[in-house]
């Protein structure tokens, strides 16, 4: 039962994930579509790591005593300025640690 | 942009670029650690054998669906209750494939598969931002079984030490998520249609996650994504 349990769990996930993969799925994304799906990943990877910024410990925590905050507002200017991920989130993550 | 960005050379072998892969995705794989141990070891808490527990790691491949499926699992919920709360936790998914469609969609089968049971948050992440054209089966490839790897290694320790897990919030690595998100994510603001969606999609998700509402993150970017749209549609944006 166990076994069968953790089969559809996984089913579940990976059909989630493959469907729009499909080449055969009778679906064709329109322009409008497709330009909605543009937002895709602005939204979802902020609604990610937003909450890890702002809400610590309970609360909304907007102050330069939280080290994520200060952190986030560090790697959001070397984002902008360079442009190059690993370095920012290298660096980023190196100063999160020194100040926390 | 696309060069500085994301400095993928056509000339590279499979092997490199799938290293490439593996390296961009590496902050994310570090900061996934933490949630694989935990996964291991509320697997075993559940009940599930240790063969059991490494199984849902290597089948479901998916943290918050693990984490909170093994938790409904020792409560001894019902088949349903757990395959609609994995479904509602899972749905973010159909937009990664939606929005990886073009990129995807034409490729073999067997690619298909690969990189459909490979399309985490953190491999959706590292990709959504490649045109087409920049986008290659090696490195995204690299960059999924990497942290496919990682995971399993990460929920074996974690079923190895049982209930013994020592408290891993405290090391603050899930500041990594946030690093490399932001580095992905604010360099694609061109746009002041994506500009509010990501300003909209901040405040909605730290007030859902504030309040405690669960699927804050699918309702936050859906709301957002909507508005982000519509602003395009009102000022006549360009694609």
């Amino acid at each position: 039962m166990i076994w069968l349990t953790l089969l559809l769990m996984a089913l579940v996930v990976f059909i989630s994930r493959y469907l729009f993969l499909e080449p055969r799925l009778p679906i064709r994304l329109g322009p409008r579509v497709l330009h909605f799906l543009h937002y895709t990943s602005p939204a979802v990877l902020t609604a990610i790591w937003a909450p890890i910024v702002f809400h610590r410990d309970g609360q909304l925590a907007v102050t330069l005593d939280n080290p994520y905050f200060v952190a986030a507002i560090f790697a959001a200017i070397l984002a902008i300025t360079t442009r190059n991920i690993l370095l920012t989130t290298v660096l980023s993550m190196v100063l999160f640690f020194v100040i926390r | 942009m696309s060069s500085q960005h994301h400095p993928i050379k056509a000339s590279s072998s499979r092997v490199n670029l799938m290293l490439q892969g593996a390296v961009i995705i590496l902050p994310l794989s570090i900061a996934v650690v933490p949630w694989g141990i935990l996964a291991g070891s509320l697997a075993v808490e559940a009940g599930l054998f240790n063969l059991q527990a490494q199984a849902v790691s290597a089948i479901v491949f998916a943290g918050s669906v693990q984490l909170v499926g093994m938790g409904l699992i020792k409560l001894g919920a019902g088949l349903s209750t757990l395959l609609l709360t994995t479904l509602f936790l899972t749905s973010r998914h159909l937009l990664y494939s939606a929005t990886m469609r073009t990129r995807i969609s034409h490729m073999p089968l067997h690619r298909r598969l690969i990189l459909g049971f490979l399309l985490t948050d953190e491999l959706f992440a590292v990709c959504s931002h490649q045109t087409r054209s920049e986008f290659n089966f090696w490195y995204a490839f690299g960059a999924g079984f990497s942290f496919y790897l990682i995971w399993q290694l990460a929920s074996l320790t974690g079923i190895l030490l049982g209930q013994n897990v020592p408290n891993l919030d405290q090391y603050g690595l899930d500041f990594a998520v946030a690093a490399t998100f932001i580095a992905i994510v604010l360099p694609t603001i061109k746009k002041l249609s994506v500009l509010l969606t990501v300003i909209i999609a901040l405040v909605l998700s730290v007030w859902f996650s504030l309040i405690g509402i669960e699927g804050g993150i699918i309702i936050s970017s859906l709301i957002a994504m909507s508005f982000g749209y519509l602003i395009a549609l009102v000022r006549k944006e360009p694609l």
